[in-house]
């Protein structure tokens, strides 16, 4: 068909290019260590919530008020707000700050998820069933001395358009955890994390 | 004629027969338009939105090609029918393909070279992109999560930052991030957009009040002082102005243009082919509101989905000539290197044919898209909304109380789907 030969060897090039590409593709999988840090992109990912968590309950628990109590202060944590452009389940995280400081053994939690079930369940202990012995009692739960609260921002910079083969994106993600004093209203104690990632992607791909 | 002149002509006509023979299933492979796309679309339209996400049940039906197009129609068919948790499931997953697509695919564009455009993936309008994170931000609101909805309003805010012409004018999507900012309690961002909005307006009436609200919550008294000149001396002393409640209510009116094909023809073979919007619906029908007294003036913001849509097509212009010069130059190239005088003209009539524009387009959006914003004192409320439809019937909102603790009430109107949050 090609006047030309060298239409006919581009082609089989192609083609014996694409079978090795195929044929070096197959489906494999492994598994992977919860600590081992692995970014697919510049996004929020599993490595961030350990590093964020570790970093926040270690400053929480060795500085004041909770490095001078020995007497297991009551917590309350609530919903850390997401402020970033991604959607990220933020329970995750204050799931892990309560359960570290509680494997600390340095203060004790409210289970404020669980509210409405412990409600449920005392009515029906007092709904005639249950053996008025075995009853719990009511108003004999332990109001928080303590609230842990927070936000997770983020920034995202894109690299500004000129000539190039790939795109370099900047992200930076920071969460500010703060310790409130229920009484007083005053914050016993605040820090922050910061996380700054640059990935690059190809313009081109198959 | 010697034996290898002979072998030669062999081998030449078995490489042209491989080659019309790929070009003619390329040809027919971009002429199948998706038909359950098609059946979707005409039921919605035919006032079945729940027969019409039916239709689309699996992603696998459709062409790969078409799959952003597939996660368009269904999120939106999905939002008219009231399934908003399947609605943003949808959406999010069009949000994500578009992610993907930024990577250019070598092979689908050295494909089209000598093909069709509708080979490749659909990427959808700049307008288009921006519609996804509107309609994922609408259903967040419609189930009242805010902070998800701020994630989504973030997100379209990127897709105006890196497309600011073709957007600019889509006061809808603007008006909501606001909303969004507010919403969360986030005041300085939330004024920041409604002055943006208002810069870009060329009346920033509908926006004053929001302004001055806002800006004398942050000390901006200046400002305050420039905005007030937009409001009547009722509307700077409002009703509702202390009101603890907002309804806000999405209309979605008409249908938008959708893509037709034109061509320009050049002797002997040459097909230059592109697509231009064809309008579906006439002039926005402004709607009126009637409250039971227990309420403010209303405001109301509104966008020409089909001018954005164009915006967007027109901001491509430049990138839709430089691919179609491409394109005929290759195949004037492949035509004039045949020998044979008969594959040549065969190979030309296949070129000509196959030069087919791309008219794929999200074709269940509206033409106009308004967002009406009344505030509500505490009490019951009924209120009714005169042309939402763009005509001359009344939809009536069923009768709601307001309740201690909850500011804002949605309520999403399109046609015969009326949809409410309460």
């Amino acid at each position: 068909m090609f006047r030309n030969p060298i239409g006919k060897s581009i082609f089989f090039v192609c083609a014996m290019t694409a079978v090795f590409i195929m044929t070096g593709c197959s489906a494999t999988t492994r598994d992977i260590s919860p600590d081992e840090a692995i970014h697919y992109d510049e996004g929020y990912d599993f490595t961030d919530k350990h590093a964020i968590v570790s970093s926040l309950v270690e400053s929480l628990l060795n500085k004041p008020p909770l490095v001078t109590r020995y007497d297991r202060p009551v917590i309350i944590v609530y919903n850390v707000a997401n402020r970033t452009s991604e959607h990220i389940e933020t329970d995750g995280i204050t799931d892990d700050i309560r359960q570290q400081i509680l494997q600390s053994g340095k203060a004790r939690f409210v289970n404020k998820v669980q509210r409405d079930n412990i409600e449920k369940e005392t009515s029906y202990q007092y709904g005639g069933n249950v053996a008025a012995e075995t009853r719990l009692q009511r108003a004999r739960q332990v109001g928080a001395e303590y609230l842990i609260s927070g936000t997770l921002r983020s920034i995202k910079k894109k690299q500004p358009k000129q000539f190039r083969l790939t795109k370099k994106t900047l992200q930076y993600y920071s969460l500010t955890l703060e310790l409130t004093d229920l009484q007083t209203g005053l914050i016993e104690w605040t820090d922050n994390v910061e996380i700054v990632r640059e990935s690059s992607k190809p313009f081109i791909g198959w | 004629m010697n034996v290898n002149m002979i072998e030669a002509a062999h081998v030449a006509r078995r490489w042209s027969f491989r080659c019309l023979l790929f070009c003619i299933i390329a040809g027919m492979v971009s002429g199948c338009a998706s038909a359950k796309l098609k059946q979707a679309r005409r039921d919605f339209y035919n006032g079945n939105p729940s027969q019409a996400s039916g239709v689309l049940l699996d992603s696998e039906d459709i062409s790969s090609r078409d799959r952003l197009l597939y996660f368009m129609e269904k999120g939106l068919i999905l939002h008219h029918s009231g399934n908003f948790q399947e609605s943003i499931d949808t959406l999010l997953s069009a949000s994500a393909l578009m992610k993907d697509q930024e990577v250019i695919s070598a092979g689908e564009q050295t494909g089209s070279l000598v093909t069709s455009e509708r080979i490749t993936s659909y990427k959808g309008e700049y307008a288009e992109r921006l519609l996804v994170h509107t309609y994922l931000i609408m259903n967040y609101l419609m189930i009242n999560d805010h902070e998800d909805a701020l994630v989504e309003a973030k997100q379209a805010l990127e897709v105006y930052d890196t497309y600011p012409d073709a957007c600019r004018d889509d006061y809808f999507t603007r008006s909501l991030i606001a909303h969004c900012y507010e919403a969360v309690g986030d005041v300085n961002d939330a004024y920041i957009e409604y002055k943006k909005l208002a810069e870009l307006m060329s009346d920033p009436t509908p926006v004053a009040d929001k302004l001055c609200a806002l800006g004398a919550r942050l000390g901006f008294d200046d400002e305050v002082a420039i905005y007030e000149k937009y409001l009547s001396e009722t509307e700077r002393n409002p009703a509702g102005a202390d009101a603890p409640a907002e309804l806000i209510v999405f209309i979605s009116q008409g249908r938008s243009p959708i893509k037709i094909p034109e061509n320009i023809v050049l002797p002997p073979s040459i097909r230059f082919s592109f697509s231009t919007y064809k309008d579906r619906s006439g002039s926005f029908f402004p709607p009126t509101v009637r409250t039971s007294g227990l309420s403010g003036p209303a405001d109301m913001i509104a966008t020409d989905v089909g001018g954005v849509l164009k915006a967007s097509l027109k901001e491509r212009l430049a990138q839709i000539i430089a691919k179609e010069t491409a394109r005929v130059v290759a195949k004037e190239s492949i035509a004039h290197n045949i020998d044979d005088p008969l594959l040549e003209i065969l190979v030309r009539v296949v070129f000509f044919i196959m030069e087919e524009p791309d008219t794929r387009s999200w074709q269940t959006l509206p033409a106009y898209l308004a967002m009406v914003r009344i505030p509500l004192q505490p009490g019951s409320h009924h209120i009714m909304i005169s042309g939402a439809n763009g005509g001359g019937g009344t939809v009536s909102i069923p009768e709601f109380e307001i309740t201690p603790g909850r500011q804002y009430y949605y309520y999403s109107v399109r046609n015969n789907s009326r949809l409410k949050s309460f």
